[in-house]
């Protein structure tokens, strides 16, 4: 078993293409994307103005929006139209209309409306062009309350502008930053697919050379097979060990992301995920006849994984049938114990579901890898002896 | 016509192979599918959150059973502490809580300014977002309340009280995707970008494995060295393929699940054909520029992914480092998000933004540029493992 531990690792290291996939691509990726979503938050996302009604109160509420940290306003139109013309050029991602009536209507104590469009290319400008207008809408209605109100005290103007105050905290992600939320999770698929495709990439060429035949004398013992399996495992957790703690450990603190996880516990983590990673990489290789066909195979279900594992999209919206779906891949069940680990600060017992069922997963999937490992050493076999 | 010799000759390899059906058919049909049903909510509704009710008193139960209501907020449980509320949120098993503190109900009608607060896990930035809009409004409802009663009591009525509770509102008109909905926000974009990623792979692919299985040569022979015969040849054929799923795939979205296409169906049709065309003329000149299949593969699988997160989609370009706003310019989708903006949510003419049309085309035509070198690598490179 350590010889042939010993061929599949010089396999490795020999294989350009395992090492583009198992080295390369694990250690750039990850610089690349923390790199892309490093500004975390979007700021100043331009509007123009349509000012109707043009009196002090209503300059006001410009100048005030356009000194939020949300939104800045580039442009001051004279009507619809040419605010259209600059949404159409893509050059405002918002539309902020003053009604004519806005002053007159405020000093008569009505309610009074300003009208605000918001370019649906992203949420984020969404978020951001609503976020401001709102929080100057409610501060100046404060203050208008106050004076309305006409109290003589502090105590009575505090309960003007609001008789319950509340406070918003955002646990684990002070910032509400966009790699805070994203890399973590791209970083544990990261090393699912790049281990999936180095595995599938060498058991491609294995097949293509006929290096299967070499085996024929394990394939009809348990202890046979487990020791060939086995051995390749090793052989490529010699990289995947390494590889994994700088994508777990080194990047998130390279790039000042959340990482509240003590090493112990991902280790514990990282233990079950990578063998249920290369037990399933094994399982597919009944797939892959050559070493490239593996890659158009591969590369595509990141998204759809990333999806699937409830980060983008939350967990309790998934549909019941791509819930079960989902259980089938290692990276489901990693990512969410990644996230609570190294996000939230959880304990290893608040993970105990994800655990156990990556355990599942390395032990089912390494027992179907024995069995495709005999598929291909009788397969092998038989067409070297047409 | 040595073309069409290659053309019949590239879809008897597409039909025969089980990998290009696969890649250039089933899967990017699959990934329409999948994401469709996944985000069929369109908005997630009814996240899972609690409420840590330590003032106990009809106020802070009304509170709760209102917050309840709202369209995001499913309040799955009551927890005696914070601490047992944010244990419950390290388990995943809430998004967010409420906390309604000892004495608030007293305070409140003592005119004493109680705090409430709420907690929500920004680790889940949508349900995070999403909860906190709804908290915060409800907030906002309980502080009017408290002054509502208050006003009624003096004799005002309902348009007095809200005028005086909120003097400034805001309406938001969302403009082309008015229910915020994240399928038409995301699938929209998704499914072209695996489209895409497939398109690089398989032009490499396609011309990568006529070295590995060393038919080059044949292939030069039955194109009568003409360069362009068997390259436009095999190109072809591939594009009838891809634009047939991706025929399929705008029918699906714009005909059947009615996304909206201000513009009208025909110009995304139009857009995906270009996509396609500028997609295969990238794909080829990786492979000529790196005429080894690992290094091809690897390239279009590296653009093809990036490709999701640099075009902007989900985390705006203009956020980024001025590097990368550039370098979006490389990137075929880049172009077909902002078009898709311009036609399918704003509904103008793709021409309305020439440069980002013009950028298309040039990538559409990059195979002129390769012929000769592909030629060549063709008739003599060989097959590197």
């Amino acid at each position: 078993m350590f010889r042939l531990f010993l061929l599949h690792l010089r396999n490795i290291l020999g294989d350009q293409a395992i090492l583009i996939f198992c080295l390369l691509v694990p250690l750039g990726y990850p610089l690349l994307y923390s790199f892309i979503y490093t500004g975390e938050v979007v700021r100043e996302v331009p509007v123009a103005v349509v000012d109707d009604c043009r009196s002090a109160e209503s300059r006001d509420f410009v100048r005030r929006v356009d000194a939020t940290a949300d939104v800045v306003v580039t442009a001051y139109c004279a009507d619809m139209a040419e605010a259209e013309e600059l949404v159409r050029k893509q050059l405002v991602c918002g539309i902020v209309a003053i009604p004519k009536k806005f002053s007159h209507q405020l000093a008569r104590g009505e309610q009074v409306a300003v009208e605000v469009y918001a370019d649906m290319a992203g949420m984020l400008y969404y978020k951001a062009v609503m976020t401001g207008c709102t929080n100057v809408s409610l501060a100046m209605g404060a203050e208008m309350k106050v004076q309305r109100a006409g109290g003589t005290t502090k105590q009575q103007d505090d309960v003007a502008k609001a008789p319950i105050v509340y406070e918003e905290v955002s646990l684990f992600n002070p910032q509400v930053g966009f790699a805070a939320f994203l890399i973590p999770a791209v970083l544990m698929l990261i090393i699912q697919q790049t281990f999936i495709l180095g595995v599938g990439i060498g058991v491609g060429t294995a097949r293509e050379r006929g290096l299967y035949r070499r085996y024929t004398p394990l394939a009809n013992s348990f202890t046979g097979l487990f020791g060939s399996v086995a051995a390749r495992c090793m052989a490529f957790l010699v990289l995947y060990i390494p590889v994994s703690v700088y994508v777990t450990g080194i990047v998130p603190y390279f790039f000042d992301l959340p990482q509240l996880v003590r090493p112990l516990d991902l280790a514990v983590l990282l233990a079950p995920f990578l063998l249920a990673c290369f037990g399933f990489a094994n399982c597919l290789g009944v797939f892959v006849r050559h070493r490239e066909y593996v890659i158009p195979l591969i590369v595509f279900t990141s998204v759809p994984m990333l999806f699937i594992s409830g980060i983008s999209w939350p967990g309790s919206a998934v549909p019941e049938v791509w819930k079960w779906v989902s259980r089938l891949f290692p990276s489901t069940f990693g990512v969410q114990g990644f996230i609570a680990l190294n996000n939230m600060g959880a304990s290893l017992s608040d993970i105990r579901p994800q655990l156990l069922a990556l355990s599942a997963q390395a032990i089912v999937y390494f027992l179907c890898a024995m069995g495709v490992e005999r598929w291909l050493i009788v397969r092998s076999k038989r067409s070297a002896h047409d | 016509m040595p073309i069409l010799t290659i053309f019949g000759r590239e879809m008897r390899r597409i039909l025969r192979q089980p990998v290009y059906l696969f890649a250039m058919v089933v899967a990017p049909l699959f990934c329409c599918l999948f994401f469709t049903t996944l985000m069929g909510e369109g908005l997630p509704e009814k996240l899972p959150a609690g409420v840590v009710d330590e003032d106990a008193t009809a106020t802070s139960r009304n509170v709760r059973k209102n917050l309840d209501a709202f369209q995001m907020v499913n309040i799955t449980r009551n927890y005696a502490n914070v601490t047992e509320a944010r244990q419950a949120m390290q388990r995943g098993e809430i998004y967010g809580f409420y906390l309604l503190p000892r004495g608030m109900e007293n305070e409140a009608n003592r005119q004493r300014i109680p705090t409430v607060s709420f907690y929500t896990n920004s680790s889940f930035l949508v349900a995070g977002s999403l909860l906190y809009r709804d908290m915060r409004t409800m907030s906002e409802l309980a502080s009017g309340a408290a002054t509502r009663s208050v006003l009624y009591a003096k004799g005002a009525t309902e348009r007095q009280a809200m005028a005086y509770l909120q003097p400034i509102v805001v309406d938001m008109h969302p403009l082309g995707n008015a229910q915020l909905n994240y399928n038409v926000y995301l699938t929209n974009l998704l499914v072209p970008g695996v489209l895409g990623l497939f398109v690089f792979m398989m032009t490499v692919y396609s011309f990568g494995t006529e070295l590995k299985f060393g038919t080059g040569r044949q292939l030069m022979r039955r194109a009568e060295g003409s360069a362009m015969a068997a390259v436009y040849g095999k190109l072809f054929a591939q594009f009838g393929v891809f634009v047939l799923t991706g025929t399929v795939v705008v029918l699906w979205l714009y005909g059947v699940l009615h996304f909206p296409h201000a513009g009208g169906m025909l110009r995304l049709w139009g857009l995906m054909v270009l996509f396609v065309l500028a997609c295969q003329g990238l794909g080829l000149t990786f492979f000529t520029l790196l005429p080894t299949l690992r290094l091809g593969l690897s390239t279009a699988s590296l653009w093809g992914v990036i490709s999701f997160s640099i075009c902007g989609m989900s985390f705006p370009v203009m956020a980024m480092h001025p590097t990368l706003q550039g370098l979006a310019w490389l990137f075929p989708l880049r172009h077909y998000y902002v078009l898709y903006v311009a036609t399918a949510l704003h509904g103008f003419p793709l021409l309305s933004l020439p440069w980002n049309v013009a950028v298309l085309f040039v990538f559409a035509l990059l195979p002129l540029l390769c012929l000769r070198r592909l030629a060549g690598v063709m008739q003599h490179g060989r097959y590197e493992p």
